[in-house]
């Protein structure tokens, strides 16, 4: 046995021939705020589809509270809560009416409706229609509707796809809070690596069907390690001249880097540039920002 | 848990006129034949002059059978639709209940509403035959419920096969245009063999049995919801 609440294993998915999610191991610990990040198109929704047994998967097998999706599904299923991409709501019903019409489904007491309400705070609203709700409250009403079950995993694909500023803030705040008040573990898609990173504490990046990192928020942060950037005359000189004077550095043909050192060697490194007559101009510190190891880990193509 | 289904399903239906289409119905059959009886009052009186009930009984369930085949198309598609709208399946698929479970309780739903629907055509008729001076003590009840409910029995297939229809595709367009179509074609399906189940709702066979078009459709109804339910059960959902 293993302590993963979630956990696929080679899951693929094909398309028309085409594999949409390819090979994919996913892997969620219990308390995990799991941040699955991709360009659009790369496999996000297909994938959470396939975790709720929306879809069938072409390959692989999909282990949720160790439980296997395929066979286990009815018991799986009663303890995950779920919102996929734009929120589902019965317009003609108000708030209440459509969480009575999941109650009744679930099984759950009704009480639960009140609590869940005023989780997301639609307790004010909760007599309207939900037709005349904002985008905002219908995302709302929709994470309402996925804890009414009291989930014990919580899967969100993409809550804030669509919102407002200010409604991207109040559905994150909402969901960093949930973890700590009601105890679930939830994942959490989204192409805003900005937004992730602010609520995420673990991290499976996906591209093209296939997940190219997966480790904790922390690793994805090590990596964003800033560099010192060396402004200088005849930088390929200057480098060589490094290189040969035994320090690391970088030349890519347009700028010269070096990783970060302590502040002696980056003084040695400057003194010796100076002594073989290269004017220095600027040596700038230059913080790699997540978005760009992001950028570096899509091939530049995701859109963020 | 099929109960909890139908309460859910009985829910999602408020306001959404569709109670309103179940009561339209019937209300249409028995005030167009109010219309029919008022305004050759003596002609049909005279015709009918041994049986005035039968003579009404049979103008009513003429009537209702395209009535029934339009509104069960209807009723499928207005009830498939409001989870159509946002696509609400997502959600309600995965929720700890089964795609069978969905499935039928949609299939359960029209066949719950045209219930409804015919039950009410058998008081409207009564309340007709009452308003038109035919005496009350006569009812002819045995033959009035199986003109009514044999009908409703025999439309199965076709109620399965628009849920079916409904259900699978998003644009409603083709589930009602077959709907419609249907109802046309039935009209004339007496000129077919007992095997057309367009004319079974007719309860018109070559055996003079209602019960052998009855039979029929209850059996090749329970054959379509079975198919409709293994392929919503293999679908994919958007």
């Amino acid at each position: 046995m293993n302590n993963w609440i979630l956990q696929t294993e080679g899951l693929t998915k094909k398309l028309g021939g085409k594999a949409v999610v390819n090979d994919l191991n996913l892997k969620m610990e219990k308390g995990d705020i799991y941040g699955f990040l991709g360009p659009n198109g790369a496999g996000k929704t297909t994938t959470i589809r396939m975790l709720l047994g929306l879809a069938k998967p072409t390959q692989g097998r999909i282990r949720i509270f160790g439980k296997d999706m395929q066979k286990e599904r009815m018991a799986v299923l009663r303890k995950v809560g779920s919102l996929v991409e734009y929120p589902s709501y019965y317009g003609h019903l108000n708030a209440i009416e459509n969480l009575e019409a999941v109650r009744r489904l679930l099984g759950v007491p009704k009480s639960r409706i009140d609590e869940v309400l005023s989780v997301v705070r639609l307790t004010k609203d909760a007599k309207r229609p939900v037709k005349g709700y904002s985008l905002g409250m219908k995302q709302r009403l929709g994470i309402a509707t996925a804890l009414l079950g009291q989930p014990e995993l919580l899967v969100l694909d993409e809550p804030t796809n669509g919102l407002d500023p200010a409604g991207i803030l109040e559905i994150r705040e909402l969901i960093k809070s949930l973890p700590r008040e009601q105890g679930v573990t939830i994942l959490i898609s989204s192409h805003l690596l900005s937004e992730i990173e602010q609520m995420a504490t673990r991290v499976g990046i996906i591209t093209k069907g296939r997940m190219i990192f997966q480790d904790s928020i922390d690793t994805l942060r090590e990596r964003a390690q800033s560099k010192i950037r060396i402004g200088v005359s005849d930088p390929e000189a200057a480098w060589k001249q490094l290189l040969a004077g035994g320090y690391q550095a970088d030349w890519d043909r347009r700028k010269l880097t070096i990783d970060r050192a302590p502040n002696e060697t980056v003084a040695a490194m400057i003194a010796s540039l100076v002594k073989h007559n290269f004017s220095v101009y600027r040596v700038e510190e230059e913080g790699a920002s997540l978005e760009d190891i992001f950028l570096d880990l899509t091939g530049g193509e995701g859109s963020l | 848990m099929i109960m909890r289904v139908m309460a859910a399903e009985l829910l999602k239906i408020r306001r959404k006129m569709i109670w309103f289409l179940v009561v339209l119905g019937p209300l249409g059959v028995v005030g167009l034949q109010a219309v029919n009886f008022g305004l050759r009052y003596d002609y049909l009186t005279k015709q009918y002059a041994n049986d005035l009930w039968g003579g009404l009984i049979n103008n009513v369930t003429m009537m209702m059978v395209p009535t029934l085949f339009m509104g069960l198309a209807i009723l499928a598609s207005m009830t498939a639709g409001i989870e159509h709208q946002t696509n609400a399946w997502k959600q309600t698929l995965a929720l700890p209940i089964t795609r069978t479970q969905v499935f039928t309780g949609k299939f359960l739903l029209s066949v719950l509403l045209l219930f409804c629907s015919s039950t009410l055509l058998i008081v409207g008729t009564v309340g007709l035959g009452a308003a038109l001076g035919f005496d009350l003590g006569d009812v002819p009840y045995k033959h009035l419920l199986e003109l009514i409910y044999y009908p409703y029995l025999a439309i199965m297939p076709f109620i399965a096969l628009q849920v079916w229809l409904s259900v699978l595709m998003h644009n409603q367009a083709i589930p009602l245009t077959v709907g419609i179509v249907g109802t046309v074609f039935s009209m004339f399906s007496n000129r077919f063999d007992d095997w057309m189940p367009y004319k079974w709702p007719y309860l018109d066979n070559a055996a003079d049995n209602p019960l052998f078009s009855v039979a029929a459709g209850v059996v090749t109804g329970i054959v379509v919801l079975a198919a409709g339910t293994l392929n919503f059960v293999r679908k994919d959902v958007k």
